[in-house]
């Protein structure tokens, strides 16, 4: 970047912020593995389910608020994201719910 | 304020425009992929049956899924976007050299990621799945296939950026801002395959027979 002068306090949170992102990127890969794992163990499917659905919700988070920067940025950006996520979320669940199985008619098929 | 916001032109909500806008694209991509996922639980929720193939065999997920070459492309997705971060941190310390390696490194992983899904794709439609006989194929398809479409979109935008980098117009707090809009959006990707992954490939193997069963779904007279 020749034409900008870096503070040192910058490059001082940038280097904090490389360490930050190595023993994340270390986690994230221990996080795949695990589930992988789990898949094969010989437990309830819900109770893995709902592990495997933590797991990648900490995964989902840990990339937005660390890579994408979300927890060093304006908190306006956070919520703007988690309006669209929640409703994609709302979306998810309406879904699941209104059009669940047992409740779905033979007759509406024939 | 942040330190990140503090790098820009003053604007009435003391964050950059550029960022702004993709946030809010990322925001309504949630949406969109919201649907989609949501479409093809769904499904796989009324018909878990699986597909027909070509000679008339009924065929199962599970033993279509290739776990291993998913897990492998999932950790190649996640690592591209450890580069990523590199790449935008790199930036904005000013070290060109060190951005040009790193984003290299997420265009590179991104088409080993692009190139096994291809294989996926090839490897499934010759198993007899295709987009048009059965719902879990269009819906596998069309989930899969426009998330590929978002990562080949950021591939082509990495590309052109790493080839900018060498005109000497990508630089100071502006250059880093549009690596970090780029990275962003790489980040975005890497996001919506961590759901993609545990909600169409890992639930089919919970159980002996995946999450969503072999029957015909329960319907109620």
């Amino acid at each position: 970047m020749s034409d900008a002068v870096i503070d040192q306090k910058t490059i001082a949170i940038e280097t904090e912020r490389y360490h930050h992102f190595i023993t994340l990127a270390l986690w994230l890969a221990a996080i795949t593995g695990v589930e992988i794992v789990l898949i094969f163990l010989p437990v309830a499917p819900v109770v893995i389910l709902g592990v495997l659905a933590l797991l990648s919700a900490i995964k989902f988070f840990a990339v937005i608020l660390w890579f994408m920067h979300l927890i060093y940025d304006a908190r306006l950006l956070f919520w703007l994201f988690f309006a669209g996520l929640a409703l994609a979320f709302a979306t998810f669940t309406a879904v699941m719910v209104l059009f669940s199985s047992d409740r779905i008619d033979t007759k509406w098929f024939s | 304020m942040s330190q990140d916001a503090a790098h820009h032109a003053p604007t009435s909500t003391g964050i950059d425009h550029k960022k702004l806008i993709m946030w809010l694209f990322l925001a309504s991509d949630c949406m969109f992929f919201g649907t989609l996922i949501s479409t093809h639980l769904l499904y796989r929720k009324l018909y878990p049956t699986g597909f027909t193939d070509a000679e008339g065999h009924q065929q199962f997920v599970q033993k279509l899924f290739n776990i291993e070459l998913t897990s492998f492309s999932t950790f190649i997705l996640l690592m591209s976007s450890f580069l990523m971060a590199l790449a935008v941190s790199a930036m904005h310390k000013g070290e060109l050299k060190s951005f040009r390696r790193n984003v290299l490194g997420v265009i590179f992983f991104g088409l080993i990621f692009l190139g096994c899904q291809v294989y996926e794709f090839t490897h499934f439609y010759h198993q007899g799945l295709t987009i048009q006989n059965s719902v879990l194929g269009s819906t596998f398809y069309v989930l899969t296939g426009t998330h590929g479409t978002h990562v080949a979109i950021g591939i082509l935008w990495l590309v052109l950026m790493y080839f900018y980098s060498f005109t000497g117009k990508l630089g100071g707090h502006v250059g880093a801002l549009d690596v970090e809009v780029a990275g962003l959006y790489w980040h975005f990707v890497d996001i919506v395959w961590i759901i993609i992954f545990t909600a169409v490939y890992l639930v089919e193997y919970l159980g002996p027979s995946g999450i969503w069963g072999n029957g015909l779904p329960t319907i109620a007279k």
